[in-house]
């Protein structure tokens, strides 16, 4: 069961971020496009109409005279003025011209490329051509039938397409400039908007690893409803597997309880046995010597079955100081008679990421065996930062030979085939500490004796190391 | 010396009581953290030897409610339960020491004798006083560097006396520690041994070392030797 968690090439963020910037590009291009038509459409509309009426308007005052016409009182002043943009014509059927605007005198017709037809009668053509002179040109042709003189006609209108196109283009520089100012407070906005609904899941995140940190034991914060049911499973699967492990320490210490008793049973009966003389001193030490490894075996087993299954992640973190504090305590009570002079220097913010019983083995083995082996003095410090933990206990007592260290070491790992006399307790602790990667030295201490020290959390110490 | 122990193994208490019982020490015994509470708060104890794994009540609870009365005699734990949690609990709701099972009546015996010369206030295994010695582990008995044999009971009454220098023990105290319930306890006898200790520990009347304090009791007057 090794499937891992590995990380999504996106984070949510960045995926909500990415979709929305596209659908807002999209929807806003396209807005601008389709107001842009629109618009454009729009002003088309109305330069034709007004083409339109500029047509009927001079249909409105045209007199037929001789062969031409005569308009003597135009309306738009345009169509007087000299090059003002905007030009009548009427030709008849075939195209000759029978009058033009005064507006229109300098105005090029063959440059222009026109060729006056006849529309339908009562219809209108409209169209744009463009002249090198005049530029862009709309132009309308309205197909008229004079009864009385049983002629028809065209009135054609050109209008400079200048003022609509600048009409268009400012039109299109205030889209941009909105559009622009519209993208820009939306991608804030969905910003701000991305920022507060994920917050929950960054502050998850935050508690979660808050715990592994050991800085708290259980989720805390609020969350929404959509979270809740997570943040209180994962809440109760915390407690539960922190429940489960109790439940599982104590059933076995209760094995341990009843299995040892008989054992002291057997161990007093041998010792009576041994003074009413009803053994022979070989067999009684051939019984001790079984008892014994008995007892270590049970023990031994016991004690690794206890043993946590070293999920760190769920365990509390411990405070080290007020355990170790507690621990010399125990201790001095127990070796008072030796006067001890003890030196403690331990950082209050050490903390062990694992189950308080198996420091509580460590911790206990450690100082025992230097207030049991000293001869006058034991100093233990404790020091770490985050997930690193360092504690070092020194005694001023024989110490242990160079030659021999790598033996007590390795005999951890198979502590249930020691002979009898050796107690487990290093065992378990070399045991206990490479469970939790961690790396044990012994060394010769600056008091003369050992200086056992135990390592936990350090980068890169995946595979477990004892260091003599 | 009267001891109580609280073992809920039939076989093991028997065995244990047995065996101090052979080393001269006056044992009750129960069964159960109930009792073995009733029998602490209702008699006087120089120590007692307390399982953690027992019925009815646990022993942590009744080391801490034998302590909560203000009973200062030492305890000795006796745990199957070989982890250090429960040892430092232990010592911290005020036990003693702590015995791991299975263990040899000898630790028992030794770590007794320990605890109880440290409730007295004496750092080493002899209490010495201006020309007086006593080793206790070796049960002997030196008057100016000179061994003089005691009897058993001799022994006791001294080795009581001793152990609470300066202090009025009263005949009742003195009995109730040193016999039986069902021994015979006739005060002349007592005063049989106190006579001739006084003999063995001072021929010459110079030193006095027991005081009579009338109404009330002995006193060991002597002065422990710095």
């Amino acid at each position: 069961m090794s499937r891992q968690v590995h990380e999504a090439p996106y984070s949510l963020r960045k995926r909500l971020v990415m979709a929305f910037g596209l659908l807002l590009i999209l929807f806003l291009g396209l807005a601008g496009l389709v107001l842009d038509q629109a618009y454009q459409e729009g002003v088309e509309a109305a330069v034709a109409e007004r083409l339109q009426l500029h047509v009927y308007a001079l249909m409105g005052v045209a007199e037929p005279e001789d062969e031409g016409f005569f308009l003597p009182d135009l309306e738009e002043a345009r169509f007087s003025q000299i090059d003002s943009g905007l030009y009548g014509f009427i030709f008849n059927r075939d195209g000759r011209e029978l009058w033009r605007s005064p507006s229109a005198l300098n105005f090029n017709l063959a440059d222009t490329g026109f060729m006056p037809g006849l529309p339908p009668r009562g219809e209108t053509e409209y169209g744009s051509l463009f002249t090198a002179e005049q530029g862009q040109l709309a132009l309308a042709s309205y197909g008229t039938y004079w009864e009385n003189r049983d002629e028809s006609y065209s009135f054609v209108v050109f209008e400079s397409s200048a003022p609509t196109a600048a009409q268009i283009r400012e039109f299109r520089s205030n889209l941009y400039l909105w559009f622009g100012a519209l993208g820009v407070f939306l991608s804030i906005a969905q910003y701000l908007l991305l920022r507060w609904g994920t917050f929950p899941l960054i502050e998850l995140a935050e508690d979660v690893s808050g715990i592994e940190a050991g800085e708290r034991d259980q989720l805390q914060g609020s969350y929404p409803k959509e979270l809740l049911t997570v943040t209180r499973n994962l809440n109760l699967l915390i407690r539960s597997e922190r429940d489960r492990q109790s439940k599982y320490r104590n059933t076995l210490e209760d094995l341990a309880h009843s299995l040892k008793t008989p054992l002291a049973v057997l161990s007093t009966a041998l010792q009576e046995s041994a003074q009413a003389q009803t053994l022979s001193e070989q067999q009684r030490q051939e019984m001790a010597e079984q008892l014994e490894r008995m007892d270590q075996i049970v023990s031994w087993q016991l004690k690794r079955a206890v043993k946590s299954n070293h999920n760190q992640w769920l365990a509390k973190p411990v405070s080290v100081s007020p355990l170790i504090e507690k621990i010399l305590s125990a201790l001095q009570k127990v070796y008072r008679d030796k006067n001890i002079n003890l030196e403690t220097r331990l950082d209050e913010h050490s903390v062990f990421h694992g189950e308080k019983s198996d420091l509580m083995e460590i911790c206990g083995n450690l100082l025992d065996n230097a207030f049991k082996y000293c001869s006058s003095s034991v100093m233990v410090r404790v020091s770490g930062k985050g997930r690193s933990l360092l504690i070092e206990v020194n005694d001023d007592g024989p110490g242990i030979d160079e030659g021999k260290r790598h033996w007590v070491l390795e005999r951890g790992a198979r502590a249930d085939t020691a002979k009898s006399g050796q107690g487990i307790g290093l065992a378990m602790v070399v045991d206990l500490v490479s469970a939790y990667n961690g790396e044990i030295r012994i060394t010769t201490s600056s008091l003369g004796g050992a200086a056992v020290s135990v390592r936990f959390g350090k980068k890169g110490a995946d595979s477990v190391s004892n260091v003599a | 010396m009267r001891l109580l122990v609280i073992e809920d193994e039939d076989l093991l208490r028997a065995r244990l009581v047995k065996a101090l019982e052979d080393s001269d020490y006056i044992v009750d015994s129960a069964s159960d953290g109930k009792t073995g509470l009733f029998h602490a708060t209702e008699y006087d104890y120089d120590a007692a030897i307390i399982d953690l794994g027992l019925p009815e009540l646990d022993g942590l609870s009744v080391i801490r409610q034998l302590r909560d009365q203000g009973k200062v005699f030492p305890i000795l734990i006796l745990t199957a339960r070989d982890n250090w949690a429960d040892k430092v609990e232990g010592l911290d709701v005020g036990a003693d020491d702590y015995v791991v099972k299975p263990f040899q009546i000898e630790e028992i015996r030794a770590r007794l004798k320990a605890l109880l010369r440290r409730a007295a206030g004496f750092a080493k295994p002899k209490l010495e006083f201006d020309g007086l010695s006593l080793d206790i582990s070796a049960r002997r008995l030196l008057v100016a560097g000179v061994e003089v044999e005691l009897t058993a009971y001799e022994y006791k009454v001294l080795e009581y006396l001793m152990l609470h220098p300066g202090k009025v023990v009263s005949k009742t105290e003195l009995t109730e520690h040193l016999y039986d319930q069902d021994h015979d306890r006739d005060s002349n006898v007592l005063e049989v041994f106190i006579r001739r200790l006084r003999q063995k520990l001072d021929p010459d009347e110079t030193l006095k070392p027991i005081d009579t304090i009338r109404g009330q009791g002995y006193r060991f007057n002597v002065p422990p030797s710095a």
